[in-house]
């Protein structure tokens, strides 16, 4: 059966190479023969990951410790969702698995356009491929996942215990969805630069993907964070951490490609950045694959010093040199039709988005790497941590959020005064009051201030966008106002659905602005009996509970929590101890209310003396930040639906460029 | 061109604050990482600025009192031939031991104590994917500035 799977990666190794081939030499040479075995190739590949795939998860599933992947990731006590998720859980396994999910999104993307675009998909082919060739070099030569140890294990290592959880099942997933959906616009790039073919096509024909991509890489991200405020415990989402950095940067580039997108379609401009984004995403995407198995910067994901670095920027390099040949030889293409006539205009405010984004994605990269380059250059090793990210990034997410109010409803080309006084006089108003009110309550944290009041201000020009809409149908339509706005956003998805997930933004920077500025981080040492005061609650300590299984034993510090002498629960912070692998974790308690989070950490037990450490957090509208999330996801699939427009768009699209190249 | 000249300078202000913001931040927040072997040798030179060192915590020296959280230790070389004497209040990590690694963070005193406001441990480890724990002291429980 290991044979099989060996057998499969070698032969993917080598339809990819060949559908690579195929398809250039096909579409350089016109010979249609030679592109339809490419992309036979390209489906022959997804077909034999699968199988390799398929193998490891049976021995995965069977205890089979004869191979080193399973005996090192699983156990046979193991839990049958981890097993499953062990897949993914370590380097040759993710490896396969970043694979397996390129080639099947490979393999819809020739499906969908089996019947358009037939000069651009032979490069999409090749591109595509080529990343798979890269991974299935690494799989076939470096890191295999069917290695077998010289004698069978006995039983396995296990699963580490901070990814036995259910966040292990879909946080991978989702990231990986959205890194490798990344691939597929970058292809389609790669193909438009490649046959000369730069107007709208490829952009409207990837639309779709890049949103995919983009709603797997939010949700992935969103997940992390989740994951490490429940399992990690250290009381907060996010650390900066080089391999959250590594996720979020290109989310960050993907979602300023989102934007400035609708500038080319709607005014033909910013062509060569869109081409740049578009590159920078998916470079991004491999560089954070990158990070997260090099131990190159140490990070709780790293999986140490595992070799592939080198190979990984040889990859980096060589997209980065295509790419930049590409667009160097293409410039003249790519120049646009029109310029930006004013700073007071839509294209500039989506040009500023773009700016800030980018430059937080590069303050994030900076700071990221830094350690690496200071070593390197300078002989000195130093550590760039969450005060330098969040020194940086704060302002300029700032200045992002107040961008989001401003880009949907300035006018195009250049702002009247009529214009601006509309659409920005009510949610000034409204945002200073919201700031004035907030400074008379005695809230003094300046940037908490400033979130609170850019907030209100956005928050105001989407309710007014939503309020003249609806009141325009009901005056144009004569319909009742519920019908109006549920056709209103049936119609104008794009648009409307952009507003929704830009309510979603906005709920996540309070959500983080206000955990951040106003929380509560206290320890306490306590007997059997103790209380404490923390934030208005009562916390009184009941003793330790214990339990066992075969897998694990815990102790439970029986908390009861009163506010103002009414109990309002019991809550268990445990410590867990992990027989297999002889190590102890922490197992939170958490009270979430749409105020605040209380947020418990059992730190040590000692049972001579009988003291247990508390320690006790309070993370105030910290659960705005996922509902905010949740409202992106909402947001997201009311802008993916598609719309007879967009049908219509895209074959008057089509229908251009084929008479131009005809 | 006077349009596309207004552009690039309203573009090079975001660049050059971007820029600014980035360079004062590695300046202002960016610690020296050091092994104990380079920390030992130029202790007083980097007294009083923040520092991070990873060490061992040396044999028989680990002093942990639950009632107040406080925690003396020696961070050592690896041979434990020198070290030097740490404290520590709060929360104690999960995988903190003697003979185990640690990477401590804090400044180190006139006096000859460095005191740490941070400690990272790291699993010992079996399988590849290693993974430090991370342990904190309190901040004060007013607003910690941004």
């Amino acid at each position: 059966m290991i044979e099989v799977g060996l057998l499969a990666l070698r032969l993917a190794l080598i339809a990819a190479g060949y559908a690579v081939l195929a398809s250039i030499f096909g579409a350089r040479k016109r010979r249609p023969d030679l592109v339809a075995s490419g992309r036979a190739a390209a489906y022959v590949v997804h077909g034999l990951i699968v199988v390799a795939a398929a193998v490891l998860l049976r021995a995965l599933l069977q205890h089979d410790f004869s191979l080193e992947y399973v005996a090192a990731y699983s156990s046979s006590t193991l839990p049958t969702n981890y097993t499953v998720a062990a897949l993914w859980g370590g380097q040759q396994g993710s490896l396969l698995f970043w694979t397996l999910i390129l080639t099947s999104m490979s393999s819809l993307v020739l499906l969908q356009n089996r019947d358009r675009n037939e000069a651009l998909m032979p490069y999409v082919t090749a591109t595509l491929m080529t990343t798979a060739v890269f991974f299935l070099g690494l799989l076939v030569f470096i890191t295999d996942p069917f290695q077998r140890l010289p004698v069978p294990a006995r039983e396995g290592a296990d699963l580490n215990p901070l990814l036995q959880n259910y966040w292990m099942m879909i946080h991978p997933p989702s990231l990986y969805l959205g890194y490798v959906g990344c691939s597929v616009p970058f292809a389609f790039a790669i193909a438009a630069l490649a046959t000369g073919r730069l107007g709208d096509v490829w952009i409207r024909t990837t639309r779709r993907w890049t949103l995919f991509a983009w709603f797997f890489l939010s949700v992935g991200n969103m997940l992390g964070g989740r994951w490490a405020y429940e399992v990690l415990g250290w009381g907060g989402y996010w650390a900066w951490d080089p391999v959250e950095n590594a996720a979020f940067m290109p989310w960050l580039a993907c979602t300023a490609f989102l934007h400035s997108v609708m500038i080319q379609e709607k005014r033909n401009m910013l062509k060569m950045w869109n081409m740049v984004l578009v590159l920078l995403t998916f470079t991004l995407t491999i560089f954070g694959t990158f990070l997260t198995r090099s131990g190159v910067v140490s990070s709780v994901h790293s999986f140490t010093q595992s070799g592939l670095g080198p190979y990984f920027i040889g990859f980096l390099v060589t997209v980065i040199a295509v790419s930049v040949t590409l667009l160097v030889i293409r410039r003249p293409l790519l120049r646009s039709d029109n310029e930006i006539d004013s700073f007071l205009s839509r294209e500039a405010a989506f040009l500023f988005n773009n700016l800030l984004l980018v430059g937080i994605a590069f303050a994030t990269f900076w700071g990221t790497v830094f350690p690496v380059i200071s070593e390197a250059v300078r002989g000195v090793k130093i550590t760039v941590g969450p005060p330098f990210f969040n020194k940086v990034n704060a302002p300029l997410g700032l200045a992002l959020l107040f961008m989001t109010g401003v880009g949907p409803v300035i006018a195009w080309r250049r702002a009247s005064a009529r214009n601006l006084r509309r659409a920005f006089v009510v949610p000034l108003a409204v945002g200073f009051a919201a700031g004035l009110i907030l400074l008379a309550a005695g809230v003094r944290h300046y940037y908490a201030l400033v979130c609170f009041s850019l907030a209100g201000f956005v928050l105001t020009t989407i309710v007014l966008e939503f309020y003249r809409g609806t009141r325009a149908r009901q005056a144009l339509m004569g319909e009742p106002p519920v019908t109006a706005l549920a056709h209103l956003v049936n119609k104008n998805r794009r648009r409307y659905g952009g507003y929704v997930i830009h309510v979603g933004v906005v709920m996540a920077f309070v959500g983080i602005a206000a955990s951040a500025a106003f929380r509560i981080e206290e320890q306490h040492s306590m007997k059997a009996g103790d209380s404490i005061e923390v934030g208005g609650y009562t916390l009184t300590y009941q003793g330790m509970r214990s339990s066992d299984t075969p897998h694990t034993a815990s102790m439970l510090a029986e908390i009861t929590v009163a506010r103002g002498g009414q109990v309002l629960t019991t809550m268990y912070p445990e410590k867990r101890f992990y027989k297999r692998q002889q190590q102890p974790t922490t197992e939170i308690a958490l009270r979430t209310t749409l105020r605040e989070d209380l947020y418990l950490v059992l730190g040590s037990y000692d049972d001579k003396s009988g003291l247990m450490t508390l320690q006790v957090f309070i993370n105030p509208l910290v659960v705005w930040l996922w509902l905010g999330g949740i409202t992106m996801v909402l947001g997201t699939m009311i802008v993916m639906m598609p719309t007879a427009a967009e049908q219509r768009a895209l074959a008057a699209a089509l229908a251009v460029e084929e008479r131009a190249f005809a | 061109m006077n349009k596309n000249r207004r552009f690039i300078i309203g573009a090079s202000i975001i660049v050059a604050a971007v820029a600014y913001l980035v360079y004062t931040g590695i300046r202002e927040t960016s610690v020296y990482y050091l092994t104990i072997d380079e920390f030992l040798s130029r202790r007083t030179a980097v007294a009083g600025e923040g520092v991070r060192v990873a060490g061992r915590v040396g044999a028989d020296s680990m002093r942990w009192n639950a009632g107040t959280l406080d925690l003396g230790f020696r961070l050592a070389n690896f041979d434990n031939t020198d070290g030097v004497n740490v404290q520590y209040n709060g929360v104690l990590p999960d995988m903190f031991a003697e003979g185990r690694d640690v990477i401590v963070e804090g400044t180190y005193g006139h006096e000859g104590v460095f005191h740490a406001k941070t400690l990272m441990t790291s699993c010992p480890s079996k399988y590849e994917a290693e993974v430090p724990h991370e342990a904190e002291a309190p901040r004060p429980a007013e607003a910690p500035k941004s």
